[in-house]
């Protein structure tokens, strides 16, 4: 059989080779037609690894404090990479690391959830931007995806879809893991291939409850043992996206233990210890300078007392929980080391997509959407918060959704400055990468100096299985890879640089990489900090980029960015930013700052008011897709048979004790709990009891005034008749989850009032029969194009943290 | 100072947690300083109310703590002052410091105490106020109150003084 034309995708069927006469006398068949797209001969499999928020300095194998075996053995049988870069950024990272192309140029300029109406950040991928996924998988490879995904819009992540946007839509065969920019460990809300399938039943077992790295490695190993046990040949494509180490910072206690005094130190000697080790092994050169520390984290020493045990258990936290994901990556390498398939196993295992996350804030918190939603807590309180959910030992357990400070993501992206968010600088772009496959590597342990990107990833895995780059996918021109193979670097230290200029934008801090040098142009805004004052430098016909500070570096002798050369080379300053607009403009990065644009008066159109209507036991409704209730009144009522023996349970709840409500009944009688981020609950409770029959009931939230977090009112009524009331001092204002979902009839997953927890998911013992949401009960035209835009706020917001 | 002619403290504290307010409430009993009484009320995230108290002003002929109201704006902290993401998200918590009841204690603290939240409150001699005050570090919001006169009626001024201070601090 003639190699097929694999430059046009779908691959074309063979033309019948055979005879068809009119009987079978003499026909002759073509078995060709039954076969189907085989990869070229050698193809290797690929594990394609990615590790999530965690910075250059974080994992051992790198001189990071975090014990990571199993990546430092890739490491000594494979190469490190020490200058590969990515976008400072969740889902463009994985764009970029999935379509072979800048993340702007298909449409992620932002994160997934927040689409918008400029080319560059619609999160959707041009048709003409084919996922290399999908080109694997047309050429003949298994393909998988497991953990986190992210690409997929904030309200198209139900039972409509549209399913392109999904992982199956992008290329793989099998999914399982969760669509948004970040997940509880313990209590996920999870989808499998193109369904919500929610938290799964484990959760419930109180003795080995249920644990998402390990039930990801599961998963891995058994699609890996099916697919072998129907084709011992076929390569596989298991892309493994962890949602470690990105906030909640979720793990068993014995793994945050083993860290137990290992931060007491602080993040200021933490970050001098970890460079000592990077020049130990030669990560980092010699003659390089750690960088100093931004005043925006405040020293050590500033640290009271009091509260050091508090910030060093976070670090603790955070570092069980990515050796944790060491630990799993190693079952899944195990799993194809016993399959004997190990030395034909091209193994990419990249360390962090945006370096560590800044976005806990200085003070960190019990509950990474605090942060969100703007609530500006002090570190006191965060302590107290967590103390009130189970103590600083408990940091990492089921009651809290932990993320640390500012401070120790800073010092995970040692030796740089800053880190996600801040696409300027090395803390948010470089990120270790290992790789590991014995069928081509020989000069193992080595280390690999040369400037690499994500974008690059796509196209050096076509190139050593031998498949083109298409021209043409489903009929539709395909535009080339921006990246390019750099796998001859695999066998031959001297192979040149072939990725000799790149772009970085993110959130309007930007840079320009040629030759060696550098151009970071930061905007001065704190990453985590969103205020009024804080944006207003930003509005239109305010803000000029080319104002902003612009500092030059020149990578080859200056690997940490510590020397700014600006002032002395004021015309490779003028230079690079002339092609940072090209490069911008060719990759649709303009304009700057399309993510924030809400802030800025420009809104997508109003959504329909019409009231939200769920009938049945709707399971597991994404929390992007919840009615819109914050910042004003509404009503939920729900048509209820309610058994002569009368009934407890669930009406419908959203999310869970750390942000969320519930109508429920308990005790016969009709509740309202509503969790303003677990730092404020509020219940109501009727007075009587629900009566039996065809019965309504109805809570309405009469707000003080449309405005964000207002405070308001609750009512209960049964049948139209008022049974209880009470006030809600403080409102959500953008998001009550990250993650979790809304169920009708139960409370799925972590429960919103933990009165009920004991018998969770508490499913309703009648029938729910209809949940009506009315979202604009008492608005004025006004009122509602300021939530609009509030909304807006909120869902940039989010996105800015996501 | 004779002791129907004296000045008293009254400290309230507000905290987050049961944890807290405890050890504010162990570190102030171990401060040193003479207390009139100090009363350290909570709930748990299921509704469940728990008062402790030690209240030396039963034992010395005058009303405690409780009978006097624990009508306290608990948990006010000034926690919607500032904002992220580019919107003003104000309101304060002060009207809660206005519900005063005549009830008792576990129906009062039952009212104004959020759930997961805590209170302290202190009585002292105000020559006491240089021990007890340090002593009590981990309020979110705090407010200490003064007032002169004979014993209760000091007590009354003095935990409306603290009140009034609450309330501002709170808004």
């Amino acid at each position: 059989m003639s190699e097929p034309d694999r430059t046009r995708l779908p691959i074309r069927r063979p033309p019948f080779g055979g005879v068809s006469n009119r009987t079978l006398d003499g026909s002759k068949p073509d078995w060709n037609l039954i076969g189907h797209p085989e990869p070229p001969v050698g193809s290797p499999n690929v594990l394609l690894v990615l590790i999530d928020d965690a910075g250059f300095g974080n994992p051992s194998t790198f001189g990071g404090p975090i014990s990571t075996p199993r990546y430092t053995r890739m490491a000594e049988a494979g190469l490190r990479y020490n200058r590969f870069h990515v976008t400072a950024l969740c889902s463009p990272t994985r764009a970029a690391l999935l379509t072979g192309r800048n993340n702007h140029a298909v449409g992620f300029g932002s994160i997934g959830e927040l689409s918008s109406g400029f080319p560059g950040y619609t999160a959707t991928v041009p048709r003409d931007c084919t996922p290399v996924p999908r080109v694997l998988a047309e050429n003949g490879y298994s393909t998988a995806a497991f953990g986190k995904w992210h690409l997929t819009p904030d309200g198209q992540q139900g039972p409509a879809g549209p399913f392109d946007r999904w992982p199956n839509g992008w290329g793989f065969d099998y999914f399982y893991g969760f669509l948004g920019g970040d997940s509880g460990q313990w209590d996920p809300c999870l989808a499998e291939n193109q369904k919500i399938i929610g938290t799964p039943e484990d959760f419930y077992d109180q003795e080995n409850p249920y644990y998402l790295p390990d039930a990801m490695a599961d998963k891995t190993i058994e699609w890996l043992h099916g697919v072998r046990a129907q084709d011992a040949r076929k390569p596989f494509f298991v892309y493994f996206s962890t949602g470690c180490s990105h906030a909640p910072h979720h793990v068993a206690p014995e793994w945050a233990d083993k860290y137990q005094g290992k931060f007491d130190q602080g993040w200021d000697r933490l970050r001098e210890e970890v460079f000592a080790r990077q020049k130990e092994l030669g990560v980092v050169p010699a003659d390089a300078e750690l960088t100093a520390r931004d005043a925006a984290f405040p020293a050590w020493d500033e640290v009271p007392d009091k509260l050091k045990a508090y910030y060093a258990r976070q670090m603790e936290v955070y570092a069980g929980f990515s050796e944790n994901a060491d630990y799993n990556v190693g079952r899944v390498i195990d799993a194809i080391d016993e399959l004997g398939e190990l030395d034909n196993t091209l193994i990419i295992w990249i360390w962090g997509d945006n370096g560590a996350s800044l976005e806990g804030a200085i003070t960190g918190s019990f509950n990474e959407l605090t942060m969100q939603n703007g609530i500006p807590l002090t570190d006191e309180m965060q302590l107290q918060l967590a103390e009130r959910y189970g103590g600083i030992g408990a940091w990492g357990g089921q009651m809290m959704d932990p993320h640390y400070s500012a401070a120790w993501a800073w010092a995970g992206n040692t030796p740089f400055q800053w880190g996600k968010q801040v696409g300027s600088h090395l803390g948010g772009t470089r990120n270790p990468m290992v790789i590991h496959w014995p069928a081509r590597i020989t000069g193992t342990g080595a280390l690999r100096p040369h400037f690499t990107h994500v974008i690059d990833i796509g196209p050096t895995i076509l190139d050593i299985a031998g498949i083109p780059a298409p021209s043409h996918v489903d009929g539709i021109e395909q535009e080339p890879f921006h990246g390019v193979s750099f796998a001859d670097s695999f066998t031959d230290p001297a192979a040149p640089e072939h990725h000799t200029q790149q772009y970085f934008e993110t959130m309007g801090n930007r840079a320009m990489y040629k030759d060696g040098w550098w151009l970071a142009m930061k905007t001065p805004r704190i990453p985590w900090v969103l205020t009024p004052d804080a944006l207003r430098p930003y509005a239109p016909g305010v803000w000029d980029p080319d104002t902003d500070p612009a500092e030059l570096y020149y990578l080859p002798d200056d690997f940490t960015q510590a020397r700014d050369l600006a002032a002395s080379h004021p015309e490779k300053v003028a230079e690079l930013r002339e092609l940072f607009w090209a490069e911008a403009e060719k990759y649709k990065v303009l304009p700057l700052l399309a993510t924030l644009s809400a802030f800025f008066g420009i809104l997508p159109p109003m959504p329909d008011a019409v009231p939200v209507e769920y009938r049945g036991d709707v399971q597991n409704i994404m929390s992007g897709m919840i009615p819109r209730i914050y910042n004003h009144s509404y009503a939920i009522s729900a048509d209820l048979t309610v058994p002569a023996e009368g009934a407890e349970g669930v009406i419908v709840a959203e999310a869970d004790h750390l942000g969320g409500f519930s109508l429920f009944v308990q005790d016969g009688k009709l509740t309202h709990t509503y969790s303003m981020m677990g730092v404020f609950i509020y219940r109501q409770q009727a007075e009587e009891r629900l009566p039996s029959g065809e019965v309504t009931v109805r809570m309405e939230f009469a707000a003080d005034a449309a405005k964000p977090a207002t405070g308001g009112e609750v009512t209960l009524l049964v049948d139209g008749k008022t049974v209880g009331s009470g006030r809600m001092d403080h409102t959500v204002p953008i998001r009550f989850s990250a993650y979790a979902g809304m169920d009708i009839g139960r409370d799925n997953g972590g429960v919103v009032d933990l009165s009920y927890e004991d018998k969770k998911p508490f499913a309703f013992t009648g029938t729910v029969k209809k949940v009506t949401f009315d979202v604009k009960p008492h608005l004025s035209a006004q009122d509602e194009e300021g939530l609009h835009a509030v909304a807006q706020h909120g869902h940039a917001g989010h996105g800015l943290s996501a | 100072m004779a002791f129907d002619n004296e000045t008293i403290d009254v400290l309230i504290g507000g905290y987050l947690s049961t944890d807290a307010a405890h050890e504010d409430y162990e570190a102030a009993l171990a401060s040193g300083g003479y207390l009139h009484g100090a009363v350290v009320v909570s709930k748990d995230l299921k509704g469940n109310l728990a008062v402790e108290q030690t209240d030396h002003m039963v034992r010395e002929g005058a009303a405690g703590l409780g009978a006097l109201g624990f009508a306290v704006g608990l948990f006010a902290p000034p926690l919607l002052a500032a904002t992220a993401v580019g919107a003003v998200i104000g309101a304060g918590a002060g009207k809660l410091l206005h519900r005063r009841t005549a009830s008792k204690l576990e129906e009062q603290a039952g009212a104004t105490i959020p759930l997961g939240g805590a209170g302290l409150i202190l009585a002292y001699p105000h020559s006491a106020a240089g021990k007890v005050e340090p002593a009590v570090t981990r309020a979110v919001q705090k407010a200490v109150g003064e007032a002169e006169g004979h014993h209760v009626q000091a007590l009354k001024g003095a935990i409306a003084d603290a009140q009034q201070k609450m309330a501002e601090s709170s808004t």
